[in-house]
């Protein structure tokens, strides 16, 4: 039983090494020469916006709008084909997932069921009684809708906040409709912009100006209608004034934009001949030839700029215009340059909402790692040294255990990239408890053996073995509930069966191997009559 | 060193009545503060709201803190001390009906405005600030106590595979028995239930779980070892023998739960608090609760054969 196994010791050896490795970051910092990080990838351990600092936002996407977007161009289609063989839609109303288009004559409607074969008849069941058209979309496919909704928004979120220059940021799916953004360190400052930023739906159209007014009711009397119903017949649209001229708050325009933001190729901060922030931008492709027939046909007309519905410039058109236009209007320098960001990175398909933000400021954060670290390692010093005093040489090899033990399970946290927050901390506390449990239950069996009369080898030997079995079963026991946690937990659950599952494994290790074989190397080769316990 | 003499048997069986009353008794308390304080203290995490923490010079009043607000048109939900009382750290949180997730910038300026011309609030610091939506505290709630139930039901099978069903099911209950009476402390102390609060729960679970074990398992060896004994005196040998680690093992966590409570800061405070009160019970529970219970199982099984045959 003395012998020390040579196979465990390099493994031993090993693995402490690679923990050194992939924690070296977290200790050298940017001490490190420049070609570590090349080499080794790890970037240390990651700490959780608790105790760092920072923001933290979980957005609700709402992907279910997607669907309706998807049966609303189905629609458009369908009664573009119908235009051309002259055939007329009578009315048309989406009901959760299903499209129901209501026809004059029977004749429109064969034409408009050929139409919707033709075009989706692998996406959705398709059905005709009486002057209706029923088009209901396949349940994969709606799965698929919204699925994609939530890449494209995160997409789009990931491009506006690679943008904006913060460190680090990371931004996950989760579930089906939830996008969790966390951006560690930033400031109270960055929150509002970061905010904006992400909610901003940018979806920018161009369109002709019919007419401006001081409120809605002018608009409404000059076009000799009563509601905005009956603009709609007519295929206008009134929208709010963002040019700050008091005499335009509200602008007619037409309903359907011939150009939307979505073939704009680049955008960026300029400004205007007052010297004023405003954003310019560049059209791509086919974007650049609508631009052009637009402008073209409309010279001497006013054009305007719509971002989310509120105009906020309305210039008059005096050329045709076909590769870059200029938004100005009252920005702040900050808000030209979100602008011209948000306009490069493309229009949120879906709307998001804000389900639930934590931002932690800095000043919490490095109290709570301050605090943190020092309750400890005085915790810490107290236990080694409260080891020491009961187990004698034991404790000294408990001691040792110990530590490579947390050696261990920071280099295992570094090199799966857990990010360790406080309920890591917890599970990290629980795992110590039972590391030095593990040991207590063995030295205690050692005196008890010996008190039994056993010569000190005899001792040793069964104080290990018949405390294996004890150790395992209170191990897995809790490795199983860590497990668990694990799969079914969420955030804060998660994020400590994460750190417990990887400190019960690696306890257990250092309790039945590694302080096995400290122990076995302090007494090798020795024929010893006590030990010191 | 020893604490306990070696080959000493203590005589628990015989306390075990006296340790079921003070057990029924603190489990009446704890549901009687829970159900006096209308459940737990939850946290904004849980009920939805805005929430700040904030960290003043001095310690101001809850009170004049609340009514400074409520003269801003802010009326708090709650306002409550957080952490020691010399970090003067306040809790305060907000119904979303108050503070909206879009209202949160135009609060905070008046905030800054308040803590600008108040005196007694001079050089205050906002430290946090949290919204969570009303969808996702009611998610939070149903997967934390879906997990955490799923996980006890983990650890019955294991144990009744390990052990038998008497083992598993005085464990199962041990459990419950301290996690009831660890939020029974956290109600009495009017404490806010947070996510922290349920990291550390968890933490007591694991370590109440993992010390009934210990002492079944030398329960279970000394079973194989002496059949013929009387099955009390082999629980009063089993719980004797492992009474030193018991101890041992109780006051090395506490090493480390002490400098937490103390030093560890306004967030680890009240999380080390839980688990300074889940350990003592837990340790407790091991004992008097999960023990007697296999005993009281063992003599039903018996008298249940005797009326048999």
């Amino acid at each position: 039983m003395r012998k020390v196994s040579r196979g465990w010791v390099i493994t031993i050896v090993l693995i402490s090494l690679m923990s050194l490795i992939f924690l070296a970051p977290t200790f050298a910092g940017d001490n490190l020469p420049s070609w570590w990080s090349k080499v080794f990838p790890s970037k240390g351990i990651r700490l959780g916006l608790d105790l760092k600092g920072g923001i933290f936002l979980l957005l609700g996407v709402q992907v279910d709008d997607s669907v309706e977007l998807e049966l609303n161009s189905i629609s458009e289609i369908i009664k573009n084909d119908l235009t051309k063989s002259k055939a007329l839609i009578k009315s048309s109303n989406i009901n959760g997932s299903s499209l129901t288009l209501n026809f004059y004559s029977k004749d429109d409607l064969d034409k408009a069921l050929t139409a919707a074969n033709d075009n989706f008849s692998n996406v959705a069941s398709i059905s005709a009684n009486d002057l209706n058209l029923r088009i209901q979309l396949n349940s994969d496919y709606i799965k698929e809708l919204k699925s994609n909704a939530l890449s494209q928004v995160k997409q789009v979120i990931e491009n506006r906040v690679a943008d904006f220059g913060l460190i680090e940021p990371s931004i996950q799916t989760t579930g089906d409709d939830r996008i969790l953004i966390q951006v560690p360190g930033a400031s109270q400052t960055d929150r509002e912009r970061i905010v904006d930023l992400i909610r901003k739906t940018a979806v920018l159209e161009f369109k002709i100006v019919n007419a401006a007014g001081i409120t809605e009711d002018v608009i409404l009397q000059g076009q000799g209608v009563t509601s905005k119903e009956e603009l709609a017949a007519k295929d206008l649209k009134i929208h709010p004034g963002e040019t700050g001229n008091q005499n335009e708050n509200y602008f007619l325009t037409e309903d359907k934009a011939k150009v939307t933001g979505e073939s704009i190729s680049d955008a960026r901060i300029s400004f205007d001949n007052f010297g004023r922030p405003a954003v310019l931008f560049r059209f791509k492709g086919d974007g650049a030839a609508n631009f052009g027939e637009l402008t073209g046909e409309n010279i001497g007309q006013r054009l305007a700029i719509v971002l989310d519905g509120n105009v906020k410039s309305a210039p008059v058109v005096n050329d045709k215009i076909t590769y870059e236009g200029t938004i100005t209007g009252t920005f702040t320098p900050e808000e030209a340059k979100d602008l011209a960001l948000v306009l490069r990175s493309g229009s949120l398909p879906v709307p998001v909402a804000v389900e639930q933000e934590r931002s932690v400021g800095p000043s919490l954060g490095q109290d709570s790692i301050d605090k943190g670290r020092l309750s400890m390692i005085v915790g810490g010093i107290l236990v080694i040294l409260f080891m020491i005093y009961f187990y004698r040489l034991q404790g000294v090899v408990a001691d040792i255990a110990l530590l490579l033990n947390m050696l261990f399970i920071m280099g295992f946290l570094s090199a799966f990239g857990v990010t360790l927050t406080l309920p890591g901390i917890a599970g990290l506390v629980l795992t110590l408890g039972m590391a030095v449990d593990g040991n207590i239950i063995i030295f205690e069996r050692i005196k008890e053996e010996l008190n039994i009369g056993k010569s000190p080898l005899a001792a040793i030997e069964a104080g290990y073995s018949r405390s294996l079995w004890t150790i395992l079963d209170a191990n897995i026991t809790t490795l199983l509930t860590a497990l668990i946690l694990f799969w079914f937990g969420t955030g804060p659950v998660k994020g400590f069966a994460a750190t417990l599952s990887i400190g019960i494994i690696s306890t257990v290790f250092s309790n039945v191997i590694v302080a096995r074989l400290i122990t076995n190397y302090f007494y090798r080769d020795k024929e010893i009559s006590t030990v010191s316990i | 060193m020893e604490i306990f003499k070696l080959n000493t048997t203590y005589d628990f069986i015989s306390k075990f009545p006296g340790a079921v009353k003070l057990s029924i008794f603190l489990i009446v308390i704890s549901l009687g503060s829970l159900f006096y304080h209308g459940g737990p203290n939850w946290g904004v995490e849980f009920t939805g709201g805005t929430e700040l923490q904030v960290k003043f010079p001095q310690g101001p009043e809850v009170q004049f803190i609340k009514q400074s607000l409520a003269g801003q048109g802010y009326e708090a939900e709650a306002v409550q001390q957080f952490g020691l009382a010399s970090d003067h750290e306040y809790l305060i949180s907000f119904s979303p009906k108050v503070v909206s997730f879009d209202q949160i910038q135009d609060f905070k300026q008046k905030l800054n405005e308040v803590i600008g011309t108040t005196p007694e609030f001079a050089e205050a610091q906002i430290q946090r600030i949290d919204y969570i939506g009303p969808k996702i505290g009611k998610e939070l709630v149903q997967k934390a106590v879906l997990s955490i139930l799923l996980a006890c039901v983990g650890i019955l099978i294991y144990l009744v595979f390990r052990f038998e069903l008497g083992f598993a099911v005085g464990a199962v209950i041990a459990l419950f028995h301290d996690t009831i009476i660890t939020l029974g402390a956290i109600s009495i102390m009017d404490k806010e239930f947070t996510l922290a609060i349920v990291a550390a729960l968890l933490t007591v679970i694991g370590y109440s779980v993992n010390d009934t074990i210990v002492i079944f398992d030398r329960i279970r060896e000394n079973m194989a070892k002496s059949l013929q004994k009387n099955f009390g005196t082999i629980v009063n040998e089993g719980i004797s023998q492992t009474l030193s680690r018991t101890i041992l093992t109780g006051v090395t966590v506490f090493i480390v739960l002490i400098p937490l409570f103390f030093l560890g800061g306004s967030v680890i405070h009240d999380f080390a608090f839980t688990l300074i009160v889940g350990v003592l019970i837990g340790t407790y529970s091991s004992i008097f609760v999960a023990s007697s219970f296999v005993v009281y199982w063992r003599k039903r099984k018996a008298a249940a054969a005797v009326q048999d045959s």
